[in-house]
């Protein structure tokens, strides 16, 4: 039990050590500033969630998420109205993670080698679409996605907390959400079971892509530019999100309430060292420390219960 | 005396698993351990195998206190262990296996591969194997495997052997061969601990017996004059009778009809038919394509020629999805492998098969499907706390309910059932006769295939012997082990077929 609840009072324990640490933390305007640099690592990571529980990984994310926001930006630069750019950049996105989840399936690939390959094509892809050369002919209203705010609150908690709402549907009320879990808890039972694991598999890449194209949009609209370059480096940040809120890379474990909390420790590190005057790099550095730490102690966890 | 245990204690976490393990190993002397799963056999012998420490209590090795805090100490002072599951490197030869962890080296690492597989060949044809020192392990069955721990065990030198369930993936022969090799061993003035399920394989074996239960040594003695319901009854804690008798029913209408189902390399020419209220044995040696016709029929394999019809309408089982959807359930032999997630509820799983009737638009009907759990839980008494217990901190025999409850729920009309109660207690084995029974009564066929003949006998109304992918005999009601074991049996010198698994 303990162990559900560290997490949660990981985050808390991070939040006082920098409100006492640090003058500047508990403002509204840092504060803020937290939720929006979070809320895109949030939302792929919402879709991580889906794509962990179902016994999967997506290495290609912040890639997908570098293709998804040019699209969209390109076709808004092209003259498309804004939620018609969003939508386009989202389901850029969706077409990225039916072809892994196509690979890993169909072709029966280890999910970590497709995606893999898929984030060096749709990196080099979207590279040659743009030239290299950034996006800027972006409507100036579109700003309003990534730092707009509604009733108070940043506009984007508002679409991370919708996209979290809607895969925790999916994942407790939903015949896919189940299957996820059944499929990454154990496939050959799965299959046995007579589940369509491929197109459940596939569709459960779908989503993630999905997410991942719709992140890549607000990271657009927070640049106000399609980066080619975006997302390097984010698909770490989004695993150690899920990881770190309880999600198991064996399949089958995580959840909505836990990524969300995983992305916030995560963002509270990233601001934290900012506020404390911690290198960027080392920030990289300390990431990487932390996933291993946390599927260390989950490791410890597994093999207690097991004995 | 070679080993004496007295009162060890051990407890994980917060669950005690030897509360009082008293065992006293003479040389020359094989001593059988029985108990119920969980009851502590394990767990007392990796502590004096070494690969676990105790919490208390005491262990005399050969009149002297000891305290082996690896297997590897402990086998250095003459303790192996020939382990249950194989714990063997597939992609190595059967004699890098043999001497995997203790290789004859030179100076600067270099490994003495021609003298060890010497060495191996040697061993092997010491004892008669049917294995060759250069075959790759993964190409072995595990009766081939097993067949390798024990060469493993041996090769070492040890002075007290630990057999944890040899025989429970053998065939009848190779049984029998690993009964000649523990005589071998006890003419040869070693002691033995033989920890098996199988009550019937005691008698040819063993000396004197302990018998644990809960975590705590209940008996101790003699073999000789200890009945079998008297072993049941220490094992169990109350009175169970180990013999099941059913009604047989009238079989009603055909419900599957098999025509010269075939697939490559196992499965050949095979036609039978199950009817409704039947219980059919299926029989044969291990590697004998028992397990491959269950898993032709459920489209695991997709057969390469023949025709299945279930309830009159021919069927083309491509996957299990299409088994599935034309009535036919498998309960497979490896249960935790193929037939629970065993990190999810108990509820998740028995409706895993069924949700597209629990579900609308794609959305989940938790109330019916918490009610659909219950009524199982109910029917099949599985003994758990709740529907949200995870499925993999149940024992083997409710576990195996759930798994069948699965099918239920699905509301499955033939039931391949592979090997139902390997692995389960013995009173629990009833249980899921029972369960059976009742599946038949109500209008479903069973094929069952198991290894334990005694079993078949008692359960089934017809028995099939299957034999290298055919069916050999088709033998309708009462008979005899002896008769099966005639149509089961290989053609001498054949042996070696028998262990490869392709």
């Amino acid at each position: 039990m303990i162990q559900r609840l560290l997490p949660f009072l990981t985050l808390i324990a991070l939040f006082v050590a920098l409100s006492i640490a640090s003058p500047h933390f508990l403002t509204n305007t840092n504060l803020s500033s937290v939720v929006r640099q979070t809320a895109v690592i949030n939302i792929m990571a919402l879709g991580m969630t889906l794509i962990i529980i179902a016994g999967g990984i997506d290495l290609s994310v912040g890639a997908i998420l570098a293709f998804g926001g040019l699209m969209g930006t390109m076709a808004m630069e092209r003259g498309y109205p804004i939620p018609a750019g969003i939508f386009i950049g989202a389901f850029a996105g969706m077409l990225w993670g039916v072809v892994n989840g196509f690979l890993a399936t169909r072709l029966n690939i280890n999910p970590f080698i497709v995606t893999l390959g898929t984030m060096g094509i749709a990196r080099g892809l979207t590279l040659i679409v743009s030239n290299g050369l950034p996006v800027h002919q972006i409507p100036q209203r579109f700003s309003f996605l990534g730092e707009g705010n509604l009733l108070g609150v940043p506009f984007v908690l508002w679409i991370v907390m919708a996209c979290a709402l809607a895969v925790h549907v999916i994942l407790e009320h939903t015949r896919l959400g189940r299957y996820a879990y059944a499929i990454g808890s154990n496939p050959d039972a799965a299959y046995y079971a007579g589940i369509p694991v491929t197109f459940h598999t596939t569709a459960v890449y779908a989503i993630g892509g999905l997410l991942t194209g719709l992140a890549g949009m607000v990271e657009a609209s927070r640049l106000m530019t399609g980066q080619p370059t975006a997302g390097q480096g984010y698909e770490l940040q989004a695993i150690a999100a899920v990881v770190i809120g309880g999600g198991s890379l064996r399949g089958g474990e995580g959840s909505v309430i836990g990524t969300l909390i995983g992305a916030f420790i995560m963002g509270l590190l990233s601001n934290g060292s900012d506020l404390l005057g911690i290198s960027p790099y080392l920030q990289q550095a300390i990431i990487g420390a932390v996933i291993i730490l946390v599927v260390w102690v989950d490791e410890l966890r597994r093999r207690k219960m097991s004995r | 005396m070679l080993l004496a245990l007295r009162n060890i204690q051990k407890r994980f976490g917060g669950v005690v698993a030897l509360r009082r393990g008293d065992l006293e190993v003479q040389a020359g002397e094989v001593h059988l351990l029985l108990g119920e799963n969980g009851a502590g056999k394990s767990t007392l012998m990796k502590v004096v195998a070494g690969m676990i420490g105790r919490d208390g209590g005491e262990m005399l090795w050969q009149g002297r206190p000891a305290d082996f805090r690896s297997p590897k100490e402990a086998a250095a002072n003459g303790i192996a262990m020939v382990h249950q599951e194989s714990l063997l490197a597939p992609h190595l030869t059967v004699a890098e296996n043999i001497f995997l962890g203790r290789e004859e080296r030179l100076p600067m690492g270099w490994v003495r591969r021609r003298r060890m597989a010497e060495q191996a060949a040697r061993l092997i044809a010491e004892h008669g194997f049917p294995l060759d020192a250069g075959w790759r392990v993964e190409r072995l069955s595990p009766a081939g495997k097993q067949l390798v721990e024990i060469c493993r065990a041996i090769q070492h030198g040890s002075s007290l052997l630990i057999f944890d369930e040899p025989t429970s993936s053998l065939s009848e022969s190779e049984s029998q061969a690993v009964f000649r090799i523990v005589g071998a061993l006890r003419e040869r003035k070693m002691g033995v601990i033989y920890i098996t399920h199988r009550l019937q394989e005691l008698r040819s074996v063993g000396d004197r017996v302990t018998i644990l239960r809960d975590g705590e040594t209940v008996h101790t003695g003699p073999l000789a004059g200890l009945g079998t319901d008297r072993i049941i009854q220490h094992m169990v804690g109350r009175e169970v009778t180990a013999i099941y008798r059913r009604e047989p029913l009238t079989p009603g209408a055909e419900l599957m009809r098999v025509r010269g189902l075939s697939r490559r390399p196992l499965v050949k020419d095979i036609s039978f038919t199950l009817r409704a209220g039947e219980i059919v044995g299926l029989a044969g040696l291990v590697g004998a394509g028992r397990t491959e016709l269950c898993d032709t029929l459920f489209g695991i394999h997709p057969p390469d020629g023949g025709t299945v019809e279930v309830e009159g309408r021919a069927i083309r089982v491509k996957s299990p999805r299409e088994a599935v959807a034309a009535g036919i359930a498998l309960i497979p032999e490896d249960r935790q492998k193929n037939g629970l997630a065993k990190a999810l509820p108990v509820g998740y799983n028995m409706t895993m098969a069924s949700l597209d009737s629990l579900s609308r638009f794609g959305f989940l009907r938790h109330g019916a499907e918490r009610q659909r759990a219950g009524e199982f839980i109910a029917r099949l008494r599985i003994r758990v706390d709740s529907p949200r217990q995870l499925a993999g901190r149940l024992s083997g025999g409710n576990q195996q309910k759930v798994v069948i409850s699965k099918w239920l729920a699905r509301g499955a009309r033939v039931f391949l059932f592979d090997e139902p109660t390997r692995g389960i207690d013995v009173g629990a084995k009833v249980e899921v006769f029972e369960v059976m029974d009742q599946l038949a009564r109500s209008g479903a066929a069973i094929l069952m295939v198991s290894s334990e003949l005694p079993e078949l006998l008692q359960v089934a109304d017809r028995i099939l012997v299957m034999r290298h992918g055919r069916i050999t005999a088709d033998i309708p009601g009462r008979t005899t082990q002896e008769e099966i074991m005639r149509h089961a049996a290989l053609d001498d010198g054949n042996l070696k077929g028998e262990v490869i698994q392709e």
